[in-house]
């Protein structure tokens, strides 16, 4: 069953094509690893998939939700509350976390699920729970985002994100903003929600954790996917020239 | 006159004063919001007037505005607006002008959250409208209530303005007993009870800002 699927997808920031016709389905239960240099629209696929951005061509659906569609070569948005039904479907963890500065942890987590989904309270206070302590952070709920660590801040986050049930969670490169250390116990986290099958696409610059945890890898570069296939045999034995360039510079740190 | 009389008048006048003050506040707080808004809207048919809107009432002495509020609906169109107009004028400048300077100091707080949050509010669905009063003007009010302050201690004062238009709060109430009695005490004392509105208002803003403290970004 398909989660998520993009189609041809072309977004232009003015004169400069970002991405330039990437077409990406996401099967459930699938963990998705997109790697590549910065600047080859990654981070640009994520926000048009989560509606931050909008583009000029190609596609979006989610499950039977028809996002945005092209007709006559270009794209045309669903009605405001086909997006916000879309919007219920998918979470994102941004690389800077972006939590709400003046929320305690558990305001952080709930509050979307109360005042966006309308949900009952009891339920989502015992989601909310179940949540922090999966993510390691008992006895932190009444603190504020800037008493954390930024790996504390960050499995906030994700617990924030998993808390409104989304089918899909998106990573805009989870782990850029934090020190070895504190990427490990996030990676840590991540990896435990693709043993249990959450439907994921990672964005990262962490090889070795692509090719551990995702099912599949994608390689951007210039706007366009170059090469994918199975995690382990795109990243140990890629295909493609300018794949193997790119994994070679990154092993050389 | 004794010292009890000079008293009674100027505290008579200094509940005029509040009033004043008061109103101000309670109007030019939310329309403040308002114009900060239409300022930076991509319509250029909200962010021009705002912008004319703020760089006119800066930029013109709030002594004439008040008087043209008041003697214009007169000169211009000969309407006769009771012995009630005179205060409801006077409030009307007041509050037009003070949005003006808390339209920008809005604008200020609200341009420095960054975009992160409002990202953030967007994919967990909450509305355009929710994101602003939930997410975002609880953190501007935090950046901007120092700036706010200063704005709100220069009104205390300002409100003397509004002996242009001979109403009777506290500095009116001074100048008249100061030329009756040719006396500069009425001007002194006035001077520290002005002086002591805004220490009362230095220690609830500093309440404020205290209860503010809990977070940092």
């Amino acid at each position: 069953m398909t989660v998520m699927s993009l189609e041809n997808v072309h977004k232009s920031f003015g004169k400069n094509e970002v991405l330039k016709g990437v077409s990406l389905s996401i099967a459930k239960g699938e963990v998705v690893g997109i790697i590549g240099a910065s600047g080859g629209g990654k981070s640009t696929l994520l926000r048009c998939a989560t509606l931050l951005e909008t583009f000029e061509r190609g596609s979006l659906s989610y499950g039977d939700l028809m996002v945005a569609q092209e007709v006559d070569g270009r794209t045309v948005y669903a009605k405001k509350d086909v997006l916000a039904q879309a919007k219920q479907r998918f979470g994102l963890v941004f690389q800077n976390f972006n939590l709400f500065p003046h929320y305690t942890v558990l305001k952080n987590i709930t509050d979307a699920p109360l005042r966006v989904q309308k949900r009952d309270k009891d339920e989502v206070m015992q989601t909310a729970a179940q949540l922090i302590e999966k993510m390691g952070l008992q006895g932190k709920e009444n603190m504020v985002p800037n008493e954390l660590s930024g790996g504390q801040q960050q499995r906030v986050a994700i617990a924030r994100a998993l808390c409104s049930h989304p089918d899909i969670l998106f990573f805009d490169e989870p782990t850029s903003a934090l020190d070895p250390l504190l990427t490990r116990e996030v990676l840590r986290v991540i990896r435990q929600l693709a043993e249990e099958h959450m439907t994921m696409v990672i964005v990262t610059h962490e090889m070795a954790f692509a090719r551990d945890v995702a099912d599949r890898v994608v390689f951007m570069d210039g706007g366009v996917i170059v090469e994918e296939g199975p995690a382990a045999e795109l990243i140990n034995n890629p295909q493609h020239e300018r794949t193997r360039a790119f994994l070679s510079k990154t092993e050389q740190g | 006159m004794t010292f009890q009389t000079i008293m009674s008048i100027l505290l008579a006048g200094l509940g005029m004063t509040a009033k004043i003050f008061v109103i101000t506040l309670a109007g030019s707080l939310p329309l403040g919001i308002v114009i900060a808004l239409a300022r930076m809207s991509k319509f250029k048919i909200l962010s021009w007037p705002a912008k004319f809107y703020i760089s006119f009432l800066r930029g013109t002495p709030l002594m004439l505005q008040l008087m043209a509020i008041m003697f214009g609906p007169y000169y211009l169109f000969h309407l006769e607006l009771g012995t009630n107009w005179k205060f409801v004028a006077c409030c009307i400048g007041f509050i037009l002008n003070y949005a003006a300077y808390f339209a920008e100091i809005y604008r200020s707080g609200i341009q420095s959250i960054p975009k992160g949050q409002h990202e953030a509010a967007a994919v967990l669905g909450y509305s355009k409208s929710q994101t602003f009063f939930l997410i975002v003007l609880p953190q501007v009010i935090k950046r901007i209530l120092p700036a706010m302050g200063n704005e709100i201690i220069t009104l205390v004062k300002d409100t003397s303005l509004a002996f242009v238009l001979g109403i009777a709060e506290m500095f009116t109430q001074a100048k008249a007993i100061a030329a009756r009695e040719v006396s500069m005490l009425p001007y002194a004392i006035t001077a520290l009870i002005y002086w002591i509105c805004c220490l009362l208002i230095e220690w609830l803003l500093s309440l404020g800002e205290k209860k503010m403290a809990y977070y940092h970004d």
